[in-house]
């Protein structure tokens, strides 16, 4: 057991000062997306509600409903969608009621375009 | 090391000898032998004892038992290891039932179970099957591969009682990282384990079913996510059907970008195997010793591909990331002997402890000969010295240009498969070196790879580039011959990128087998 004890002072504490200072590793980890509104069209819109696998985007008339707590970060919205689905970059997204976690991004109208 | 020979040659010789009716055709790869029905059993012998092929799976397709339409195909896949080919057996099932072929081969037991619950066939044996995939709600209306059983397995082994002076111990579905939800009941009398009921449905989500009929990328995303901590080893696999399929052949970069992945996945699951064995033995500190290695390769695989668990490497035809650009492999080569080193460090203070040691040695021991006839296969299997390794058996690249050592050992025991597992991290470290030093880059195909297919035949004039083909939901989207894939904003992405791609660079694009036909 000595030997033990020696490796543990060895090595010393690797816990990371997380919440208190920030992780620099979290910089690699996939995130949920965040979208850009001004150029969410319909059809746009369909094609990231078709692909999502968790249901996490969905159609609701001209809106695109966005549920932060479904989304799993898997990526598919950014790859059909590159530059409207982006990286959202953050992590931290604890809320203390369950419906602030639902987006709804309005499409942009054919006016509009 | 044992020794593992056979002669495919010789083996089909003696099938077309027990089943003279039989029709072989060789694919180079795979051998098929359609075998009748009433020879399947004397086949299934002979295949059993051949030293060196083992019985890799068992499946069927679909159709109608007892004569109704088209029948029941069943398949058994046997790897000839020591040739580098694989042996299908294809025999109608005109009835319910089938020879009893665990009872020669035992590693088709589970199949044989699986095969009664979604297509209603099952072996001649009248013995209990054990309900092993779909839970015990299942009634006929839920969604099977197959037809639902005409009679209910007469025993499921759940609810079930033990006797006497055994009681069962329940062990799972809930346990530690880096082991499967399956629930283990093992029946013992104190020490002496007499009987095991092993259920494996509590996790049951359908996923071959719910791949039918949906497109390869679709089928790659579910195969990466069927066993989390397998990402890469089953997106391959799933990748390399689709590509067999297809005609594709990836990129040397890109194969060794799958190799990097595939190599630090075996290193953190080796890392997470050895916290699970301290923490088996009592020994928590050991464990935070492990763990912190592990910690340590997670963080690792997030900064070279994106993910702490390696999902979204594999691509079909491709590598969808990559460590790149340089500084990223530049941190891999300093990182990674670190997190080894952890590991190592650990390892060697392990088996300086004797409590440790003591519970590991002679535990669990299997012999060669019962790990063939289980199929066993991985560390498990090599452990018991049986030198099976896909990468060194069926190589595919990169390995078939950087075979790795095939580490064995001959206890059978615990603590061979602790030194296995060890000498295989060290074996990773050194692959992942020369991986990198060749080049691993990302590149997959066009979205619509079947018309990049027809535009790589045609002639092209130089300086010319061709149409991008129209992106699809969920697929990667297209790239210019002779131009890069545009990443998502992501680093070490080469998927999605802007409606345009840049001029003037290059990529390695894929190839195709000019052997294998355009499917459809």
């Amino acid at each position: 057991m000595a030997a033990w004890f020696l490796h543990g002072l060895r090595r010393g504490i690797v816990t990371t000062r997380y919440p208190a200072r920030p992780d620099s590793s979290a910089d690699d980890l996939p995130t949920p997306p965040r979208f850009r509104a001004g150029e969410m069209t319909d059809e746009i819109a369909e094609r990231l509600a078709a692909v999502c696998p968790s249901q996490a985007l969905r159609r609701d008339g001209g809106v695109l409903v966005y549920d932060v707590g479904g989304c799993t970060a898997c990526g598919r919205c950014e790859e059909a969608a590159p530059g409207v689905a982006v990286p959202g970059g953050q992590f931290e997204l604890a809320v203390t009621s369950r419906a602030d976690l639902v987006k709804r991004i309005p499409l942009r109208s054919e006016a509009s375009s | 090391m044992t020794a593992v020979q056979a002669d495919a040659r010789g083996i089909l010789d003696e099938i077309a000898l027990v089943a003279r009716k039989a029709a072989i055709r060789d694919d180079g790869d795979v051998i098929t032998a359609q075998i009748p029905g009433p020879d399947l059993e004397a086949v299934v012998h002979l295949l059993a004892a051949a030293p060196g092929a083992r019985l890799a799976h068992m499946f069927v397709s679909d159709g109608q038992p007892g004569g109704e339409g088209e029948p029941v195909i069943l398949r058994l896949v046997w790897a000839v290891d020591g040739q580098q080919r694989y042996l299908l057996t294809e025999s109608a099932v005109e009835a319910e039932t089938y020879p009893p072929l665990s009872d020669i081969a035992p590693a088709a037991f589970h199949e044989e179970c699986e095969i009664y619950e979604q297509f209603g066939i099952r072996p001649a044996t009248g013995r209990p099957l054990n309900r092993v995939v779909l839970p015990p709600h299942a009634g006929p209306d839920f969604p099977r591969l197959g037809h639902p059983p005409t009679q209910p397995p007469r025993e499921v082994h759940a609810p079930h009682t033990v006797g006497g002076q055994a009681f069962e111990f329940p062990f799972g579905p809930v346990r530690q990282v880096g082991a499967e939800s399956l629930y283990y009941g093992l029946v013992t009398s104190g020490e002496e384990i007499v009987d095991v009921h092993v259920f494996i449905w509590h996790k049951h989500r359908g996923v071959e079913w719910r791949l039918r009929e949906r497109s390869p990328a679709d089928g790659l995303f579910f195969a990466e996510r069927m066993e989390g901590l397998s990402a890469v080893a089953n997106g391959w696999a799933f990748a390399a059907a689709a590509e067999a399929a297809t005609g594709l052949l990836p990129p040397e970069t890109a194969a060794r970008s799958r190799g990097v992945a595939l190599e630090l996945e075996q290193l953190y699951n080796h890392a997470a195997a050895v916290a699970a064995l301290c923490q088996t033995t009592g020994l928590s500190v050991g464990q935070s010793a492990a763990e912190i290695a592990l910690e340590q390769l997670l963080r690792l695989n997030a900064a070279a591909f994106g993910h702490r668990y390696l999902f979204g490497v594999v691509g079909i035809g491709g590598a969808r990331r990559a460590p790149d650009p340089a500084p990223l492999r530049r941190d891999l080569r300093r990182d990674l002997p670190r997190a080894y080193g952890e590991l190592r460090r650990a390892a060697d203070s392990l088996l300086s402890t004797n409590s440790f040691v003591d519970r590991l040695e002679a535990t669990g021991v299997l012999s060669a000969e019962q790990a063939r006839l289980l199929g066993l296969v991985g560390p498990v299997a090599r452990a018991t010295g049986l030198g099976v390794d896909a990468r060194h058996d069926h190589p595919a690249s990169p390995y078939a240009a950087a075979p790795p050592a095939v580490v064995t050992r001959a206890g059978g025991d615990v603590l061979a498969r602790f030194h296995v597992m060890l000498a295989e991290a060290a074996e990773s470290v050194r692959l992942i070196g020369q991986f990198l030093d060749a080049g691993a880059g990302a590149a997959v195909p066009a979205a619509n790879w079947i018309a990049a297919r027809r535009h790589q035949q045609e002639p092209a004039s130089a300086g010319q580039s061709r149409p991008a083909a129209s992106r699809s939901p969920g697929s990667s989207s297209t790239t210019r011959v002779g131009s890069p894939a545009r990443g998502c904003g992501r680093p070490r992405c080469a998927t999605g990128g802007a409606s345009t791609t840049p001029a003037g660079h290059e990529t390695c694009s894929p190839t195709f087998r000019s052997s294998k036909p355009a499917s459809g």
